[in-house]
């Protein structure tokens, strides 16, 4: 994927949630992390990468395409895409099927009966043949993050943005959704995700991006930057999250 | 300690049903002084029933509308239902029929008491619904918008597949009391002479003087209506039942 953010600063009344970031990812990363400490930006920045926020100044360019400003344009650029949300947002009142038929039935234009195989294939994909009929109050979070990953990636997006995916997860639950995005990585699907698992963030990232106080520090290859990071600051935070 | 609240609560429950009871039934009524009144009680029964139906579907519609009015991005209409529903509200009904017919409609020309009582009722009733319908959509969670945005559907299709499904199962139990609202304040239409259940009873004592004769039937006329729309909107709550 390639990306372009030039000065871009999101302000929310006086807080300045991303400020004045510059970022250049080249074609070659196909996983791009955000890591960094909580408030520190990752999520708004992902949400503004996604099209879901729209930057207060600064220009957000994607595979050459800037993502402006226009809500007919943000909505077309988000349906090619995929989102997943840390609190797994899933439609309380739908089934999983049909929280993973929705948008194809309403959005991609598939016939129910087209939609319908395709999410059901999808939720087999995902390990999620027997929980197709419940809703997600019946569903555990890692079954419910997994059926949102169903939903974000049925109608094959261009690109999946995962914030914190795992971080609403217990450990087991964790690893069962980590595996299922690894799975994806692995099939060259693009990524962006902002996430605390550092283990994860190394093994898949190519390309690791660092934030705090909406600021970008560091970014750099994974490799590069877990061995020796020339910021303090990551040195700092990297210590305190991989000790214990 | 909650066994013996309840216990108490049953007790004295139990006392005053029995009480009330044996109260009403021990009572000297002479039902032959009603006997020529039976058929105008019945009458009024049954327009207080095509009243409220009607009004009860009208206010509805209205309701409908002065919501979207309520949630509408631009100011003016936002304003003009604020200040009709906050007139509606804070004013007695009793002058709203009388200003609405001997004012409003006369100037129109309009003279049918029970068409423009009906639509009076139903502004009344309406102004109270839009309030609860309001309450309803806006009770469902920004993150539930976020997750409709991200999947590409538009404000309305947010409304249409994601909000107004789980705001209706929230909004049931109001609106069903403001329904049963609806068909006692119907009784309030004797100002412009329409003849419904409380007026048929209200000339039936007048000639008689045999008040709980003439009231008692009250009871049961109207508890006919509005049993029904608390067991329907029960019935309801349990069909879209999401939560558990």
């Amino acid at each position: 994927m390639s990306i372009e953010l030039s000065h871009v600063t999101k302000r929310y009344g006086a807080t300045r949630a991303v400020n004045d970031a510059s970022l250049l990812v080249n074609d070659e990363v196909q996983v791009l992390v955000f890591i960094g400490p909580s408030g520190g930006g990752k999520s708004t920045l992902l949400r503004l990468l996604g099209g879901l926020e729209t930057p207060s100044s600064g220009s957000v360019k994607f595979d050459g395409n800037e993502l402006g400003i226009h809500e007919a344009a943000l909505r077309k650029f988000r349906r090619e895409n995929g989102f997943l949300f840390q609190s797994f947002n899933l439609f309380p009142h739908l089934t999983a099927l049909q929280n993973v038929m929705l948008p194809l039935v309403r959005v991609h234009g598939f016939t129910r009966m087209k939609a319908s195989e395709k999410s059901a294939s999808t939720l087999r994909r995902f390990g999620l043949s027997d929980h197709t009929e419940k809703r997600p109050a019946q569903l555990s979070g890692g079954q419910q993050q997994r059926v949102a990953l169903a939903r974000a990636m049925a109608h094959g997006p261009g690109l999946l943005l995962l914030d914190e995916p795992t971080s609403a997860l217990d450990p087991e639950m964790k690893a069962e959704v980590l595996d299922v995005v690894a799975e994806l990585c692995q099939a060259g699907q693009k990524i962006i995700l902002t996430t605390h698992e550092m283990g994860f963030a190394r093994k898949s990232g190519d390309q690791i991006v660092f934030l705090s106080a909406g600021e970008i520090i560091a970014t750099s290859e994974g490799d590069e930057f877990f061995g020796k990071s020339e910021s303090a600051e990551v040195r700092g935070f990297l210590e305190k999250v991989m000790k214990w | 300690m909650k066994y013996l609240f309840s216990t108490v609560v049953c007790v004295v429950l139990g006392v005053t049903y029995c009480f009330v009871l044996w109260v009403v039934a021990t009572h000297h009524y002479d039902w032959a002084a009603l006997r020529p009144y039976w058929k105008n009680l019945l009458s009024g029964w049954w327009v207080t029933l095509l009243i409220s139906s009607g009004a009860l579907s009208l206010s509805a519609l209205i309701a409908a509308l002065l919501t979207a009015g309520q949630l509408s991005p631009h100011r003016v209409p936002r304003a003009l239902t604020r200040v009709f529903v906050e007139f509606v509200r804070g004013t007695p009904l009793l002058t709203q029929i009388l200003i609405g017919y001997y004012l409003v409609a006369d100037s129109l020309g309009l003279d049918s008491r029970f068409g423009v009582g009906l639509v009076i009722l139903s502004c009344f009733s309406g102004a109270y619904l839009s309030e609860i319908f309001r309450g309803g959509i806006e009770s469902i969670p920004g993150s539930q918008w976020t997750s409709a945005r991200a999947i590409g559907l538009s404000e309305i299709q947010t409304y249409r597949f994601v909000v107004i499904p789980q705001a209706i199962r929230r909004v049931l139990p109001a609106s069903a009391g403001q329904f049963a609202n609806l068909i006692k304040d119907s009784s309030l239409l004797f100002v412009i002479s329409v003849h419904e259940f409380t007026m048929q009873a209200r000339e039936a004592n007048a000639h008689t003087y045999a008040t709980f004769e003439a009231y008692l039937p009250l009871v049961i006329g109207y508890l006919l209506l509005t049993l029904p729309i608390s067991l329907f909107s029960r019935y309801l709550e349990d069909r879209f039942r999401y939560e558990y």
